[in-house]
């Protein structure tokens, strides 16, 4: 009994599923626009969420607007809040910029005079003199120190060289992992573990940690899984994502409307979107193509190419007037009945 | 701008702009705020100390929205009794009171600062200004409703909109005006239910509404979903009739080259002739009589005009000169009479001629009616009046609202209405319903009183009595009086239908839009929908045989379209001169697409499985 009525569900031979999927996805969309209003002026510092994440997702954006991973920690650090904030103080990416108070060149001397912010020092836990080795082996020039001011000896007097030395300061790390973000301890209230979430995606750096689970580090960035775990991966982290996010705005899609467009986006091997420069944009129709956007250009280079049109898919179709290779139109005529006579069996 | 470096300063902005700090923000505020009291200063400067950012704002400029409030100092109010006096005996006027420092005007940023008490009881040590009268926290719009203040905001917007929309006497010279299109309502009433501003706009002497006897109560199910039932007869003896003016305006142009147009009956040679029978209403002149029943395709107007492009004028025998019909003619669904016809002259000394047709708009299904509360209802029903309930009286509703559409919406003003309505009815008084006045409760009871001296239930209910069977409802009715509008939006205004018509000429694919006799778009969602369902066979009709199909020769060696020439008798391609042709369906978008490919020195090349 369950296993007829489940086969009832199966998708049919010509059923057209990526349509059904758009559809499923899209109208709940159309009701995010109206909700996400609800959100708006909340703390930059929460992950973009509703119709504009899914956006980011489905066009595959190279780096999400705010990346966000969880790392868990391994046996120890896990059970123990001090070994947890060890784990973290090595993750958590502190950049000059965000210590330095106010900043000056002399461009007579060639130095460069950087007053600390006591409060960013005291909250990072360092001290001026650390700031200053770490900041004289980044840049291998002298850096001294008087109190909260830093000087640098810039050996030049050139004026670009200083000043390309002044950005390269401000947007060196200090301490962390390039790319980690700002790293907090949390603690899962049901099993009591500790594990950390961190502003960044460079999960890649995070594996060299001491003290992490590996086989459980996620994040939000589909690329960074993609270039660490691989496509099969960053698979599951598109639809995985999209649900999340879906699933936020307690909009529920199935999730196999969600892996059919994971998968269409995965399916050459690479991370596609589904706009002009992805999917729409590698549709083997010219005519589909040029019903999408850049008409003219799709035309101009198809004249150029001498290409054809095989006349295969739907929007193609649709535009000379003929039966579209759907449904009840993917059916054909093998062979007619006055025709069956002469086959012989 | 000044950078803002000392987060410990007190900087002051004037009209935006950074002019320096203040030691004292609190000293300096006040000293500035009585100064303008006494005078000193321009009434129109506003000053507000914003804590949280440590920052005072001076604003001078324009387009600030300021609202007048009644200074309180030393818990006193300045507006004493003596002075509200003198106001009543027109000693003194509203700008000596702004002058003397007893009201004042606050914008936006300076209520901030204000504690605003709304009555003297209200007042305590840190109140800083008290309402001239509460009712003032709304606009003019929403006092012009009654019980404003038991409504939810998001109706009161509603409103303002159907008040634009109501029909009404909107002037009284409406016989002598020529509007494109005019709104008339039979028998205006002025509401049993008003308010202070409504009475001071004098609106009452040019309303637009009705005060409607309404049950609510369900009939049927023809009530769900804001749609209402209206009593027949009730209709029948004019409520919420009205009517409909529309002009026609045409003009005798002049042309380059001393070529003009003529109202007069077109002549059978005239081009886009509509036959006799269009022009057969029409007086010598050209123009329509005025009482004249018409109907639409009837012409109003008879104009001819010039040819619009030289050539044709040319070689046409050269004794009468080619003329095109021109004329005005009654638009598609409309009938009517003609009111009036005026001859008057433009600024260029042309002929213009007005014609102003009349119809009679009585209340029909999909007809739109609101009350005064946000509540638009679609007319569902027209019912006779003996199948509506009734009261022992032999009181029978004009109109029945489902009671489904209050409690969502909390329009409890509605009710209160009803109520108030009903008591002024039968006391046979007008109504107060000015926000604020009484509380919700006192008024209730008052017209409970009211109701309950002349032998009505006190809360409104009534033993309604089902017109079908005779049988009494076992319900109490909700029954009262409430004030309604009856707006613009009328379905013979927009009832159109089609099934086979018109095709634009470029596409081949079916016009669009009323005036066009359009049919309905099957746009890309309902294209997409088909899709999913995999119909691709109804997908291929509505797109294809319902629309712009067409049979093109395609060219069996070239690929390029073909055509038949009729002269020789042949089919011929025009790129190879073959012979051999394919008939194939395509769509016309399609033929315009590879014209247009073409257009783009692009030679698109069809190649056919045969």
């Amino acid at each position: 009994m369950a296993k007829e009525k489940s086969s009832d569900f199966k998708v049919e031979f010509g059923e057209p599923v990526g349509m059904i999927a758009a559809q499923s996805v899209g109208e709940p969309g159309t009701q995010m626009i109206l909700r996400s209003f609800h959100f708006a002026g909340i703390e930059s510092a929460i992950a973009t969420s509703g119709l504009p994440r899914i956006v980011e997702l489905v066009d595959a954006k190279k780096r999400p607007t705010t990346p966000l991973s969880t790392i868990y920690l391994d046996a120890k650090a896990s059970r123990n809040i001090d070994d947890a904030e060890k784990v973290a103080a090595k993750i958590n990416e502190v950049r000059m910029g965000t210590l330095v108070r106010r900043i000056i060149e002399n461009f007579a001397k060639g130095t460069i005079k950087i007053a600390l912010s006591r409060q960013e020092l005291e909250s990072e836990d360092m001290t001026p003199r650390q700031v200053a080795d770490r900041l004289g082996k980044l840049l291998s020039l002298e850096v001294a120190v008087e109190g909260l001011v830093l000087t640098v000896k810039t050996h030049t007097k050139n004026l670009k060289e200083v000043r390309a030395v002044r950005v390269k300061i401000m947007r060196s790390v200090i301490s962390g992992i390039e790319g980690a973000g700002k790293a907090i301890v949390q603690k899962n209230l049901k099993t009591g573990e500790f594990y950390i979430i961190s502003a960044g995606s460079n999960i890649e750096g995070m594996m060299g940690i001491e003290g992490i689970d590996k086989s459980r580090i996620y994040t939000n960035d589909v690329f960074a899984i993609y270039r660490l775990f691989g496509i099969e991966a960053a698979r599951n982290a598109i639809a995985r994502e999209l649900q999340l996010t879906l699933d936020e705005q307690k909009i529920s899609v199935d999730l196999r409307h969600l892996l059919l467009i994971a998968d269409a986006m995965t399916a050459s091997g690479s991370v596609k979107g589904v706009g002009r420069h992805g999917l729409s944009g590698e549709k083997k129709s010219v005519f589909a193509r040029a019903a999408y956007e850049e008409t003219v250009k799709h035309l101009i280079n198809a004249a150029a190419f001498g290409e054809t049109d095989q006349m295969r898919g739907v929007t193609e179709n649709i535009l000379v007037g003929k039966q579209i290779p759907i449904g009840t139109g993917s059916v054909r005529l093998a062979i007619k009945k006055e025709d069956m006579s002469k086959v012989k069996p | 701008m000044l950078a803002k470096e000392d987060e410990s300063r007190c900087y002051l902005y004037l009209n935006g702009r950074v002019i320096g700090h203040i030691a004292d923000p609190d000293a300096y505020v006040s000293e500035i705020r009585a100064a303008r009291r006494k005078g000193l200063i321009s009434g129109e400067t506003n000053i507000a100390f914003i804590k949280s950012l440590n920052v005072i704002n001076i604003n001078t400029d324009r387009g600030r929205i300021r609202k007048p409030y009644i200074i309180v100092e030393h818990m006193k109010p300045k507006m004493t009794p003596e002075i509200v006096e003198k106001v009543k005996k027109r000693e003194l006027d509203f700008n000596s009171l702004l002058r003397n420092g007893i009201l004042e005007y606050l914008d936006a940023e300076e209520e901030e600062n204000a504690l605003v008490a709304f009555n003297e009881e209200d007042i305590t040590d840190k109140t800083t200004h008290m309402e001239i009268d509460v009712a003032s926290i709304f606009g003019f719009t929403v006092n012009t409703s009654p019980f404003p203040e038991h409504n939810n905001i998001a109706r009161h917007a509603m409103l303002a909109n159907f008040t634009k929309q109501a029909e009404g006497l909107y002037a009284s010279n409406f016989n002598l005006r020529f509007d494109s299109r005019g709104y008339l309502l039979f028998y205006p009433q002025a509401p049993i239910v008003t308010t202070v501003a409504y009475d001071g706009a004098n609106i009452k002497h040019h309303p637009s509404g009705q005060n409607f006897v309404v049950a609510l109560s369900t009939y049927y199910g023809y009530n769900m979903a804001d749609a209402i039932v209206v009593n027949k007869s009730a209709v029948d003896r004019g409520l919420g009739r009205s009517i409909f003016y529309k002009t026609y305006v045409d003009e005798e142009r002049r042309y380059p080259g001393g070529q003009k147009d003529k109202f007069k009956i077109p002549q059978p040679t005239a081009e886009g002739y509509m036959g006799e029978h269009a022009y057969s209403k029409l007086g010598d002149d050209g123009i329509i009589e005025p009482e004249m029943k018409v109907v639409e395709g009837d012409a109003l107007i008879g104009k001819v005009a010039p040819p619009r492009f030289l050539e044709e004028s040319i070689g046409a025998g050269g004794l009468e000169e080619k003329m095109r019909d021109d004329s005005s003619v009654l638009k598609t669904g409309e009938t009517g009479s003609v009111d009036s016809v005026i001859f008057t002259e433009s600024t260029g000394a042309t002929k213009i001629v007005k014609v102003r047709v009349r119809s009679l708009r009585i209340p029909e299904k999909g007809d739109k009616f609101a009350s005064r509360h946000g509540q638009k209802g679609v007319i569902a029903m027209v019912v006779p009046q003996e199948d509506m309930p009734f009261t022992a009286e032999g009181i029978v509703p004009d109109l029945l609202l489902n009671p489904h559409s209050i409690p969502t919406r909390l329009t409890f003003g509605h009710l209160l209405e009803e109520l108030a309505g009903k008591a002024g009815a039968v006391g046979g008084h007008i109504v107060d319903g000015t926000a604020f006045t009484e509380k919700g409760s006192a008024r209730i009871e008052g017209y409970g009183k009211i109701l309950e001296k002349y032998g009505f239930d006190k809360n409104g209910e009534e033993t309604l009595y089902d017109g079908m069977t005779g049988k009494p409802f076992k319900a109490g009715i909700f029954t009262g009086v409430v004030y309604y509008n009856r707006l613009y939006h009328m379905v013979s205004n927009k009832i159109q239908v089609r099934s086979r018509g018109k095709v634009q000429i470029l596409t081949h694919q079916p016009t669009e839009g009323k005036a066009r006799q359009g049919a309905l778009r099957f746009g890309e969602m309902e294209r997409d929908a088909l899709i999913g369902y995999g119909a691709s066979l109804l997908l291929k009709e509505r797109l294809l045989d319902q629309s712009d199909k067409a049979e093109v020769l395609i060219c069996k060696e070239c690929g390029d379209i073909g055509y038949y020439d009729r002269i020789k008798r042949v089919t011929i391609c025009p790129l190879c001169g073959s012979n051999s042709f394919a008939e194939v369906e395509i769509s016309y978008a399609f033929k315009i697409l590879l014209d247009e490919i073409k257009s783009l020195h692009i030679m698109p090349e069809v190649r056919l499985n045969v």
